[in-house]
């Protein structure tokens, strides 16, 4: 990893460091004819090498608030979901995001997306599903059928891919859910797509008031869009933090919070990631190599990201499902009924290679957060199978490469350990490239 | 410059469809068993011409190739008419497009399907064009090996693409969205709504209205009623021929050939609508009734009566059809085949687009993996089939591209079972391409199921019922 955190000073105390013992300029270790490692020959945005592994950073409680941040976000029924479910709240499991988050939680209900983290096992899931379908899923099902997921009072299914679909549904016939509602999201936009979409929001706002037995307000509704339009802003200034010329988290602990706000209670979401904004904004996390944005399938494994920025590659941006793309083009529109203003939220603002008139869109939308980023290079990922991104990976990077932006395009298999030495070779190749480009 | 000799799969194909268009059918009749005798025709296209050419289809396939030759003719002449070629996937009612004066149709997995079967390399080297723009080899080659041609720019290029997979297939969708941005050409869309309580097909429907006015704009031209009737009469026409065949299907042994499950959903996506398509369907039906007054049947006894729960295997028609029917094994149709058509009333504008929206909701693989639930639309129509037909096996050709039906093929399988107690054959290999699964292998799978599963199945079901009579 990158940013060693918490070195100790060399008086033995936790703090910022106040002396560097390899002073920015020191020729990288290669060069000098020494083992390379993963931390040699690292570049700081200004251009001046550093040896990362002396490079010292603190601040306050962050180690203690970071540890708990990647132990949240590690586990599938964590602290927060577990106190929400004692005292007696309601969960509800998403896959996909196009589902308004905030109707759910105006109806008192926690919304939780379903993930693999990073679990490749997937044997009895592949007794449901087939070897060719996308492994994210494979993994989800199998934590779902294992009992990973035995919390969740029910499942909120949108037609995200077919392999999402596939994934629920074998879900469903071989375990059933306790609710399940279907929301049908349109995959072009257009005024009549607006129309349909509203109406199903319609049905999904009806059949979340049946679950819980009280019909959902437009007034609580309205109270989560504007909740929702807060944490989206927190998250767009988090990504100001690691964007910035001197980041001040890494692509790791980026994701890792991101996950944590997907099985969090919002209000609670909100106030950590006060916490974490506060803590992160004076920090700097520690030298690179290259300045990466991480594109593709649904990504969250925390282990790959791991894998990428241990190279020396900092993921200082993204355009991930599990990230960016979530949050970063809502922003809150409050015109007409609540239905009204959430289906022009998401489906205007769905970044996702499912809606597919809308190209152009993504394409500037990478564009854009590679010039904000500052990005030397771009990695592209899909799961095998996933033909969604697959294609669209393809677009992406004959459209950046035309802007002369360097882009690596993987295929991999999902949280697999075995895929993880050919990555990062690589990855690596990659980095030697766009190193040498400069 | 554009080469002297064609390229591209669209332009090979053209070449060879002229000939056929411009021989009178008593010289086709003669010249195609001398072509496969002569072997003056590429080794690769052998298997196609040895099928099509076998003495109890040849009169039917001829009119499939003629059918064919006019549809491509139709579309290579179209600019020179000054006419516009929509490139539409398999699951979209070409019908709507023939009632245009301005358009002509073109299907991309059917101009697949002909080149892997007629052309020499069987269309792969179009598959490596869109390979090396780094295109996933999981792509569904049945569009990709067309469109890798297109993509090479060596081909034709259509003037506008429809997309009606969305909510179907994500792969179809992808890679047509891909060539129309590439091309920078047009893209039309009707999006399925997966939805079957009534809602979603009446604003399908709104779809399919918005459809034809942007084709409309597109065009330049208003659809006109009268020749849209004229078409949708032919439609309902065809769609009488194809309920015969279906309930020819039923007699046992199985009186259809099997390669004409391939014919009809050939003339489905080509030129339902149309003379040439009611003349080939009028063919087939009329072969069928022969051979069931005849009690005509390949080989001496009809061991199994197979459902093809998705799409068959292309890319060799004498090794899958008539292997299969010389080993007693009847090909009752595949998924392609369940499209159920309903007679359009034609009373007037709207009562037409009322029906064409219907057909659409009712294409292959949009009725069954764009249902509300993939894996039920899908086993109702198999369990239908199996039914009404007969059957004694299901099996799913397992096409590795088919994510939509792969994911839920585990519960195809039980409801099967559950529901009819009949076994699903769960193969894997690709329909268009011979580089992942031979012939060979498949042949040998097929022939095991049916000798240790199906044929010892109807054994025991045989013992049980002479012991019953005993004990009676």
């Amino acid at each position: 990893m990158i940013d060693i955190g918490f070195a100790r000073r060399r008086d033995g105390r936790r703090g910022r460091s106040v002396e560097n013992p390899t002073p920015f300029g020191l020729k990288p270790e290669r060069d000098q004819g020494g083992a390379s490692n993963a931390y040699s020959d690292i570049r700081r945005q200004d251009g001046r090498s550093v040896n990362p592994c002396r490079q010292i950073f603190f601040f306050g409680d962050w180690r203690t608030m970071m540890e708990e941040i990647k132990k949240q976000s590690g586990t599938i029924e964590n602290d927060q979901v577990k106190k929400w479910k004692s005292g007696g709240g309601k969960t509800l499991g998403y896959t996909c995001i196009a589902t308004p988050v905030e109707m759910v939680a105006a109806a008192g209900v926690l919304p939780y997306r379903v993930r693999a983290l990073g679990s490749a096992e997937t044997e009895i899931a592949d007794a449901h599903l087939s070897r060719f379908n996308c492994s994210f899923c494979r993994s989800c099902l199998q934590l779902g059928l294992e009992g990973a997921y035995d919390f969740l009072d029910g499942m909120i299914e949108t037609n995200g891919c077919d392999h999402l679909r596939g994934m629920i549904e074998n879900w469903k016939y071989a375990k059933g859910f306790g609710f399940f509602h279907y929301l049908r999201v349109p995959q072009v936009v257009d005024p009549d797509a607006m129309a349909f979409f509203v109406e199903e929001l319609g049905l999904f706002r009806r059949a979340l008031g049946e679950f819980t037995g009280v019909p959902v307000s437009d007034q609580a509704i309205w109270e989560e869009i504007e909740r929702h339009g807060r944490i989206n802003d927190q998250l767009r200034q988090l990504y100001g933090i690691r964007e910035r010329a001197r980041p001040g988290l890494t692509g790791e602990e980026a994701l890792q919070v991101f996950l944590v706000g997907t099985a969090s209670p919002p209000a609670v979401f909100e106030r950590e990631l006060d916490r974490i904004i506060a803590a992160r904004s004076g920090h700097e996390v520690g030298a690179y190599r290259a300045r990466l944005l991480l594109g593709g399938s649904a990504t969250d494994e925390v282990a790959f990201v791991h894998e990428l920025e241990d190279v020396g590659g900092l993921v200082v941006t993204d355009m991930l499902c599990f990230g960016s793309r979530a949050f970063w083009p809502r922003k809150p529109d409050r015109s007409g009924t609540p239905e009204e203003t959430l289906a022009r939220i998401y489906l205007n603002n769905l970044i996702c290679p499912r809606m597919l008139a809308e190209f152009p869109q993504r394409r500037d939308f990478i564009f854009s957060a590679v010039e904000r980023a500052k990005v030397d290079g771009v990695v592209l990922v899909h799961n095998k199978f996933c033909d969604i991104h697959g294609v669209d990976n393809v677009q992406l990077r004959m459209a950046l490469e035309k802007k002369g932006v360097p882009v690596l395009q993987l295929e991999k298999e999902y949280g697999a350990k075995a895929d993880l030495g050919r990555m990062r070779t690589r990855i690596q190749a990659f980095l030697e490239q766009i190193g040498g480009a400069r | 410059m554009k080469p002297i000799l064609p390229v591209g799969l669209f332009d090979k194909l053209a070449a060879q469809l002229l000939v056929v268009d411009l021989l009178p059918r008593p010289v086709l009749d003669v010249a195609g068993p001398l072509l496969v005798k002569l072997k003056l025709m590429p080794e690769d296209a052998r298997s196609a011409t040895l099928a099509l050419m076998a003495p109890h289809v040849r009169e039917a396939s001829i009119d499939f190739l003629k059918m064919a030759a006019t549809w491509m003719l139709n579309a290579k002449r179209a600019h020179q008419r000054g006419q516009k070629v929509i490139l539409l996937p398999f699951n979209f009612p070409g019908e709507l497009i023939h009632a245009f004066d301005k358009a002509r149709p073109l299907t991309s997995e059917v101009l697949s399907t002909l080149g892997v079967a007629a052309l020499a390399g069987q269309g792969e080297e179009y598959w490596n064009v869109a390979m090396g723009l780094g295109m996933p080899d999981h792509l569904c080659s049945a569009n990709t090996i067309e469109l890798g041609s297109v993509l090479s720019g060596e081909d034709f290029k259509p003037d506008a693409i429809i997309s009606s997979a969305p909510g179907g297939c994500d792969v179809n969708s992808k890679i047509h969205e891909f060539v129309a941005h590439y091309l920078g050409i047009p893209q039309f869309f009707l999006q399925k709504p997966t939805e079957d309580s009534g809602r979603g097909r009446e604003w399908y429907g709104k779809y399919l209205r918005n459809l034809v006015a942007q084709l409309e704009e597109f065009l330049d031209e208003k659809l006109d009623e009268n020749k849209l009737r004229a078409v949708m009469t032919k439609a309902n026409r065809c769609t009488e021929l194809y309920y015969e065949l279906f309930d020819l299907h039923k007699a046992v042994p199985s009186p259809v050939p099997n390669i004409f499950s391939l014919f009809i959903y050939g003339c489905r996506f080509t030129m339902w609508g149309t003379d040439s398509a009611i003349r080939t369907m009028e063919t087939m039906v009329r072969i069928g009734k022969d051979r069931l007054a005849h009690q005509s049947y390949p080989a001496p006894a009809e061991l199994a009566r197979c459902v093809w729960a998705y799409t068959s295997y292309y890319y060799d028609f004498f090794g899958f059809f008539n292997w299969m029917e010389e080993k007693g094994y009847s090909h009752l149709g595949d998924g392609l085949d369940l499209f159920f058509p309903k007679l359009i009333d034609t009373t007037n504008m709207d009562t037409m687009l009322e029906g064409i929206a219907e057909s659409a909701w009712n294409m292959p693989m949009t009725r069954q993996v764009g249902g509300e639930s993939m894996s039920g639309s899908w086993s109702d129509d198999v369990i239908h089939a199996v039914r009404e037909l007969g059957a004694d096996c299901v099996i799913y050709c397992g096409h590795h591209s088919c994510k939509q039906t792969w994911s839920v093929a585990s519960i195809l399988r039980s409801e099967l079972t559950k529901q009819t107690g009949k076994p699903l054959l769960i193969l894997q290999g690709d329909s268009w391409m011979k580089r992942m699964t031979p012939m060979s292998v498949l042949q040998d799978q097929i022939e095991e199921f049916v000798t240790n599963i199906v044929a010892k199945k109807d054994e025991k079901k045989r013992k049980i019922r002479r012991r019953q009579k005993e004990a009676e």
